[in-house]
């Protein structure tokens, strides 16, 4: 299967630099069969991708360790479930896997793009073709996932143990096949731009493919957050780790992107702006793919000791040169068809939240390089940690969601006072009330405060806009909840954006409530005894062996119970003297006001080929807050030494997930329904000619 | 098995590109003309659209009576002169504006009564 493998590469390679050549010089002489053969060629491509990597999904599958992929990352032993996961656990399978993506998107935008780009597809399919082609080298030449052993062992080294985690179907293939995606839009703007079609042909399909890697790259990293979650056993989600961030930050451009060229469809406007966006995100993408290949800054999930830095970088320099040179050479033809009439109004609120976008994707850019820089200029390495990114991107991100209410508030064009007064009104109220609320309750820490009087804020907002339009059309004779749902069906993009931006709220009150309100606190415990923290008290009940042949495990059992403070008082007073946020309990007998809430168990293990342990942590959930029980260590006198959390609205960020996934796909849904649209035009068009058959004769 | 897949994977790929200057169809180069008509067209489209959503924007609330007027002109006219440069022909703006509207109608009332909505926020 090797064999084939390598086979299907080499093919895959000649087949994109036919594409290449083809597209240009069929372009430059005119030559339509040639524009169609390099097109067909992009086809062949994604069919080469599928055979490689159904090569080497089948060697795992057969075990077939003679392929030193395949021996370093599975055995006998694994789960066969985890083949999947196993085919990107590497270096070279992971660069197979984003080849294959890359190929699939690009079949299907070739396949799917309006007839009215037909003089810039050549342009569009040479650059895809251009990538493609980099990745077949890449795989070909410098990473090849088929390269055979000498001595074939008789078993695997196997999976990373990290990785066998349901999270981990997803999570690594969503980040990858959003970074790799962003290709798509940029491709087709580009494309757009050589061939000097400067209006707004393009937008359509560059922002259906912009808002579909956004939407993918969004789940990827919200699943990674509840990977590490569960998993990585450090008590959060989020770490600000380099290959983290620079997911986040082509994610936070196209944000704006999607943002901004809704301006640009609505107004005519920012049409420099979003080339400008799409190129800045397609080469932090290129970023993180040289980061996450042995780039200079340490990640705990990058591929360390990667020799491919070199080459990523390389490419993604000349990706920076290629898409800003072209810029510059059209940037006076880009010029917008008018100006901005008034500062309040909605097209500006976009501006500035684009502007704070890229300040968040600037600050954490710095972050990210700031190591690298340190280590060239003084020869000192250094690392930026979270408190960095927290300091400085919080009160940026807090704007954002300040301008996410502001934004949907303001009219297009202009806004007149009394508007402002009409509609600003209640969701002001709405979050004065909230800060005031919970200042007269005593909760404590101003800036959450704050972020919570934000929230309340823009939920309203985007209530009275709903309320509003429903309302509308409710006096038109529609009942309600179908005055609401034409809402919604009648401009999709805005109302599915509504949706997301519940989403984020949603993920702002779980940010909120966890970094603000967590309670932690540590202990080691014998069986039988309690730990108690704020009104829990956990109890261990019980532990087993679940070892393994790759590894040495274990299990808790443990029992949560909420207590009543006034039957703890002396020893709670007692822990707060030492400033303590717990305290152990020897005798577990229950108090008269526990109440049982049920049982969790943790898990440790230790995997000693990996020299690597992996925890799977004890979480009860409920909507306020979750209990969250790390087993950090089974000490060898019989004690589990335990990390114990309280993570005030955690469930929050989880639940926002299916709110950005809906919201997303009914923002995306319309888009397919203009083209849908075609054959019910009223205007007869001529049938298609470009690139179609002109007779069923014969060859002249 | 591995030696004859590969084969056979190279032979079709030669075959599918090669296939356009041997295959019994022929092929020609998209007209000037055929590109600006299809870009009127989804201009015009565009604006269309851009009225049903300023329609409900009004419906909403969000525009004043004066505005709606004046902008829902401007892209009237617009529309109006991409139909002219599509038809090529010079009929009378009566009866370009019954179409436009007719057709703005049209495309509202699939938004509101099927399930395809609009692409413009």
């Amino acid at each position: 299967m090797a064999d084939l493998g390598v086979t299907a590469l080499l093919l895959g390679l000649a087949l994109s630099m036919y594409s290449v050549v083809g597209s240009i010089v069929g372009e430059k002489k005119g030559i339509a069969e040639l524009i169609v053969s390099a097109r067909r060629a992009m086809y062949m491509t994604l069919l080469s991708a599928v055979v490689a990597s159904a090569a080497l999904i089948n060697a795992f599958v057969q075990n077939d360790f003679s392929i030193k992929y395949v021996a370093d990352h599975s055995n006998t032993l694994m789960d066969r479930a985890y083949v999947w996961v196993a085919f990107y656990a590497g270096n070279e399978g992971s660069l197979l896997y984003i080849l294959l993506v890359l190929t699939i998107i690009s079949a299907i935008a070739i396949w799917f793009a309006p007839r009215r780009l037909a003089r810039s597809m050549p342009w569009t399919i040479a650059i895809l073709a251009v990538i493609q082609l980099f990745y077949f080298g890449v795989l070909s030449f410098a990473a090849s996932p088929f390269e055979l052993l000498d001595t074939v062992p008789a078993d695997g080294r196997g999976i990373n143990p990290l990785l066998t985690h349901p999270g981990m179907f997803s999570h690594p293939p969503l980040l990858m096949g959003g970074l790799i995606s962003i290709t798509i839009p940029f491709a087709f703007a580009s494309g757009a731009l050589i061939a000097g079609n400067y209006g707004d042909d393009w937008i359509d399909v560059a922002r259906v493919s912009a808002i579909i890697s956004w939407g993918v790259l969004g789940t990827g990293m919200l699943l990674g957050a509840w990977w590490a979650y569960t998993i990585l056993g450090w008590g959060g989600y989020w770490a600000w780790d380099p290959i983290e961030n620079v997911a986040l930050m082509p994610w936070l451009v196209l944000t704006a992107f999607i943002h901004s060229i809704m301006v640009q469809k609505r107004r005519g406007m920012f049409r420099m702006w979003n080339v400008a966006l799409l190129n800045i995100a397609f080469v932090l993408a290129q970023l993180g793919m040289f980061i996450n290949r042995g780039g200079p800054v340490v990640s705990v999930h990058s591929f360390a000791a990667s020799t491919l830095g070199i080459i990523f970088m390389l490419f993604m320099i000349l990706s920076l040169v290629f898409a800003f040179g072209l810029f510059l050479w059209r940037m006076p033809r880009l010029k917008s068809d008018r100006a901005m009439e008034s500062f309040l109004s909605r097209e500006s609120a976009f501006l500035v939240n684009n502007f704070l976008f890229l300040a968040v994707m600037a600050i954490t850019l710095w972050g990210v390089l700031f190591p690298l820089f340190s280590d060239l200029a003084r020869d000192v390495s250094v690392s930026v940690g979270a408190p960095y990114f927290d300091r400085a991107n919080g009160p940026v991100l807090l704007g954002i969601v300040v301008m996410m209410g502001v934004g949907p508030l303001l009219p297009w064009r202009k806004a007149s006072a009394r508007s402002l007064k009409q509609w600003f009104v209640w969701p002001v109220l709405a979050g004065v009330v909230t800060v005031g609320v919970l200042l007269a309750v005593g909760v404590q820490r101003p800036i959450a405060i704050i972020a919570f009087g934000v929230v309340a804020f823009v939920a309203t907002a985007i209530s009275e806009e709903w309320w509003r339009g429903t309302a509308a059309r409710h006096r038109s004779g529609d009942n309600w909840a179908l005055a609401w749902w034409r809402l919604v069906n009648g401009n999709r993009p805005r109302h599915g954006g509504y949706v997301v931006h519940l989403s984020i709220l949603m993920l702002g009150l779980g940010i909120i409530g966890t970094n603000f309100y967590q309670q932690r606190t540590d202990g080691a415990i014998e069986l039988g005894e309690s730990l108690v923290i704020d009104n829990y008290r956990i109890e261990y009940v019980d532990s087993g062996d679940s070892s393994r042949a790759d590894r040495i495990a274990q299990w808790a059992e443990i029992t949560v119970y909420r207590i009543d403070k006034d039957d703890y008082a002396v020893e709670i007073d007692a822990a707060r003297a030492e400033g303590a946020s717990g305290f152990t309990l020897a005798d577990s007998t229950a108090r008269l006001n526990d109440k049982y809430l049920g049982q969790i168990e943790p898990w440790h293990g230790f995997y000693p080929d990996f020299n690597m342990a992996s925890v799977r942590s004890g979480i009860r959930s409920t909507v306020v807050e979750d209990i969250y029980v790390i087993p950090r260590d089974f000490l060898a006198d019989g004690r589990i030494s335990l990390a114990v959390s309280i993570n005030p609205l955690a469930w929050w960020l989880w639940a926002s997930g299916p709110f950005f996934i809906i919201g997303t796909m009914i923002a995306l849904w319309p888009q397919a329904s203009i083209e849908r649209r075609r054959s019910r035009e009223p205007v007869q068009l001529e049938p298609l000619a470009e690139l179609e058959p002109e007779s069923n004769g014969g060859k002249a | 098995m591995p030696i004859i897949l590969g084969t056979l994977l190279a032979l079709a790929s030669v075959a599918v590109i090669v296939y356009p200057f041997l295959g019994s169809k022929r092929y020609r180069l998209i007209s000037e003309s055929f590109v600006i008509r299809e870009k009127l067209r989804a201009e015009r489209l565009r604006i269309y659209r851009k009225i049903i959503d300023l329609d409900a924007d009004y419906a909403s609330g969000d525009l004043t009576d004066d505005d709606y007027q004046q902008q829902r002109n401007v892209l009237r006219i617009s529309a109006a002169e991409i139909l002219r440069e599509e038809s090529g022909s010079i009929s009378p703006d009566t009866g370009r504006d019954e179409q436009l509207e007719k057709e703005i109608s049209r495309l509202r009332d699939q938004t509101a009564q099927t399930l395809e909505g609009g692409d413009t926020l």
